[in-house]
């Protein structure tokens, strides 16, 4: 391991990994990262792939958006397939939802996404399998789609490396040393770094890595637990969501459908366990929505760690007490298919100073004011 | 191409029933499975690989490899191996699972049953392990998803060595028999355990005629076997190149050849005793290659198989099989004291079918799922569930025995069930005057069963597993 880098990202996730790529295509290669298993193995390796960029608050809107055109370019950028389909985003929505759905897509449609409501048929043409019977329509977005959480961040990971990044794969940040405010060096298991800036990346876990310099995050872990089927054809372009039932669920490129539903019961922990009670409820929304899905065995679940923040939009930029410390965690679910901006943002704000995108509303002092949520989060 | 003579067995065949593969009509005995229907018929061609559309036929044939997939009645990814043909059945080859219109129940009804002790795997452990624990006064349920009970010992018609107390000098199928008489009346078959959950103690879901069910057991017993170990080789998934599990299955079980001449890969003493069933089969064996400078197995078995004229090329190893659909032949070559290939000694056999004999794995899934505590122990066939010796793992109230708690053999799978359902007996206060003279008697007769040479790798195995269970508990 080197024994001092121009910055440390903690943090072997889409974020991670994305930040150091950023960092290098900026020309900052003297970067180290450090994970405590192997890539990709938190939420990023766990989630369901989805990139939407359908939310309720212009700043997630904005980084969506931003985030689609980067992925667009990803497969070349990268040299890797990171099977990116945008077959688009349908969010079912029940009757009580209608009124809200509308306002959602008019301020939407002010930014510039093409996203629409539509009738139940119109939603059929779209999902031929779908039982419209207890919806009253549904907003779709064309544009949003998925891709391969594994080959966007391996695919960062090699270009990163290729350029000059240290990855250090297995290895636990076990502290932060800082003297007045600035950050000295970082303790791992495997040895030290010296450095004075910090990129956490941590996920679930940002708030252990912020606790070492004396930073409270409000961050608090989540479970959420998701599947995978059996391969079939093709028959579902889209992703299917409903906010009301906390479902979502999409067809990948090689035939399985994956999905998860949230669970409003679940307590925040570390939990990674499969429950009965996830694949019940899922089996049944799953069914009600997509009848012919009756037919399905499923292959396997597993569980994954939301990193949810009071307002569930992210944790970004500076932080105030501790120089040189930037936050890049509180994703809330979101993690993956906002990575692309935000850690170009991130790389910015470390090379140049000063981000291109303003974000001052995403930072953690935030939460000293009025709090604006993100309504449009899964669970 | 079925066995109408054979020196051993007799195959009683059941009413003819009709099916329909790829649009035409086919003829089945009652009894037998899709996939060996169709081997029957002459179609190893079951179905095409989701990517390269590589043609595909069974491996295991026990439900395990999940190579025999087929469309069936409309349903995909039906596994064909484990799966009973029936008067009218449609069956199709598949490319990918093409999604046909739901037939099954418009609400899924999920049913609870409770036990005290469940057992995964009616084979020899299991079988064994419930029957003990049925006589100490326990419920039990043994839960599996083949149509026969017995496990491997349905297709092993040698007669067994060991002690007489463990039915030494019976043949397999025999004892396979004297088990499942036994046991009958709590064996669910055609069921497949597709979960084990913690949540509020052992819970696991199985599947039952299409629909679930939800069992809550006190106790849960694993013995789930092993599955054959693949061998790395230029087009290793031709239909034809079958494990030495699957060929016996579909010969002694069914009474179907695999094909017209075979070619042994390995010559333990799996890949001998198969070879030895394959002539009485009447099926040409054209040799037995095996890796090793020396022969594994018993050397009885050996002699056997070179009486009838099957040369056997130690330092040998298969490099491919040759064909487009299906095999029509291998290509073999010499290996020097450190494995490599020796160019110029490749050899062409003309096979339609190449055995696999090179090992097996214990199959840990619900162990994994359970979060038991894993361990690499080669001598008992790589990953393997870490127990105690009474065959409890990390995870209470959660038991191994047989091949699923490290790779043995039939009589010692038979021991281990019984000291597992013993010590689940113990744990349920269930234990009489008897339990403990009983449980010393199946330690000892476990500990003569791998006295000998041949139980020495096992031994060494079983005695890591057991030290890094103390070493936990410290």
């Amino acid at each position: 391991m080197r024994e001092k880098a121009e910055a440390v990202i903690i943090g072997g996730g889409v974020t991670g990994c994305g930040t150091a790529y950023s960092l290098a295509k900026k020309g900052l290669t003297d970067v180290v990262v450090l994970e405590r298993g192997g890539l990709c193995t938190g939420a990023s390796g766990r989630c369901g792939g989805g990139i939407r960029q359908q939310f309720t608050t212009e700043a997630n809107i904005a980084l969506a958006m931003e985030s689609v055109r980067l992925f667009e370019q990803l497969s070349e950028e990268l040299d890797t397939d990171i099977e990116y389909e945008q077959g688009g985003y349908l969010i079912i929505a029940y009757e009580d939802d209608v009124d809200q759905f509308r306002k959602n897509v008019r301020l939407q449609n002010s930014l510039g996404l093409h996203s629409r409501f539509i009738t139940p048929a119109e939603a059929q043409e779209i999902v031929p399998l779908l039982n419209t019977d207890p919806i009253a329509g549904a907003t779709f977005c064309q544009t949003d789609g998925h891709a391969n959480p594994f080959r966007v961040v391996h695919g960062y990971a090699r270009k990163a490396q290729e350029m000059g990044v240290e990855i250090n794969k297995f290895t636990n940040v076990t502290d932060i040393v800082a003297v007045d405010g600035h950050i000295q060096a970082v303790r791992t298991d495997k040895g030290t770094v010296k450095t004075d800036t910090v990129v956490n990346a941590a996920g679930a876990h940002s708030r252990d890595i912020a606790a070492m310099v004396g930073v409270d995050l409000p961050n608090k872990p989540y479970r959420h637990e998701i599947l995978v089927t059996e391969p079939l054809e093709h028959v579902l372009d889209p992703m299917v969501i409903s906010f009301k039932t906390g479902i979502y669920f999409s067809q990948q490129k090689h035939g399985s459908i994956i999905g998860g539903i949230g669970d409003p019961e679940e307590p925040s922990s570390y939990n990674l366990s499969g429950s009965l009670r996830f694949l019940k409820r899922m089996a049944r929304t799953m069914v009600e929505l997509v009848p012919a899905f009756g037919h399905l065995n499923v292959l396997r679940q597993w569980a994954g760690l939301y990193d949810v923040t009071p307002d569930a939009q992210p944790i970004l930029g500076w932080t105030e007490g501790v120089d040189r410390f930037c936050q890049a965690n509180g994703y809330s679910g979101h993690g993956f298919m906002v990575a692309p901006k935000v850690t170009e943002l991130v790389a910015e704000l470390i090379v140049d100073g000063k981000p291109s995108m303003p974000i001052d509303d995403l930072t953690l002092s935030r939460f000293e004011g009025e709090i604006t949520g993100e309504a449009y989060v899964v669970g | 191409m079925r066995i109408t003579e054979h020196p051993l067995l007799s195959f009683q065949r059941k009413r003819v029933i009709h099916f329909t593969f790829n649009g035409g009509p086919l003829e089945a005995y009652e009894g037998e499975t899709i996939a060996a229907a169709l081997h029957a018929a002459g179609i190893k061609v079951l179905s095409r690989s989701i990517t390269y559309s590589r043609p595909r036929g069974f491996f295991c044939a026990i439900g395990k490899c999940a190579s025999c997939m087929m469309n069936v009645n409309g349903v995909p990814n039906v596994k064909t191996c484990v799966t009973l043909v029936e008067e009218g059945m449609v069956v199709e080859s598949q490319h990918k699972g093409v999604l046909k219109p739901f037939t099954g129940p418009k609400k899924s009804h999920i049913s609870h049953m409770k036990t005290q002790v469940a057992v995964i795997g009616a084979g020899p452990a299991g079988l064994n392990a419930a029957v003990t624990a049925h006589a100490y006064g326990a419920s039990v349920l043994v839960i599996d998803e083949n149509p026969h009970a017995g496990g491997q010992l349905v297709k092993q018609t040698h007669k067994f060595f060991g002690s007489s107390r463990e039915r030494a000098g019976t043949r397999g199928t025999e004892i396979a028999k004297i088990l499942y008489r036994e046991a009958e009346s709590f064996v669910m078959l055609q069921a497949a355990v597709v979960g084990h959950y913690n949540d509020r103690g052992h819970r696991l879901v199985l599947v039952k005629d299409g629909t679930l069910a939800e069992l809550e057991a006190e106790k849960v017993i694993v013995a789930t076997g092993a599955s054959e170990n693949m061998l790395l080789f230029e087009n290793n998934d031709l239909p034809g190149v079958y494990g030495a599990g699957a060929v016996q299955t579909l010969m002694n079980v069914y009474g179907i050849v695999p094909g017209n001449s075979v070619l042994m890969v390995g010559a333990g003493n799996v890949g001998l005793i198969v070879s030895y069933q394959l002539l009485q089969a009447g099926v040409k064996v054209v040799g037995v290659v095996e890796a090793l400078p020396r022969i594994g197995g018993y050397h009885v078995h050996a002699a056997k198989v070179r009486r009838c004229g099957v040369p056997i090329y130690t330092s040998t190893s298969i490099l491919k099989a040759l064909g487009e659909e299906y095999v029509t032949g291998a290509v073999t070559v010499s290996l020097d004291k450190d494995w490599n290939h020796i160019p110029g000694t490749e050899r062409k056999f003309d096979v339609d079918t190449i055995c696999l004999a090179v090992g097996l794995s214990p199959s840990i899934e619900f162990f994994c799922q359970a979060g038991c505590r894993i361990a690499h122990i080669p001598e008992l066939g790589g990953n393997t569930p870490v127990h105690s010796p009474a065959m409890e793992t990390t995870v209470k109230g959660m038991y191994a025995a047989g091949d699923a708690a490290g790779i043995g053999e039939a009589n010692t799978a038979m021991m281990e069930g019984k000291i597992a359902a013993l010590s689940c007996v113990k744990a349920l206060g269930l234990s009489t005057l008897e339990t403990e003279k009983e449980s010393k008697e199946s330690y000892e007769e476990l500990r003569l069963l791998r006295s000998g040479s041949f139980g020495e790798r096992a031994r060494q195995g079983k005695e890591r597993v057991f030290a890094i269970m103390e070493e936990l508990h410290e």
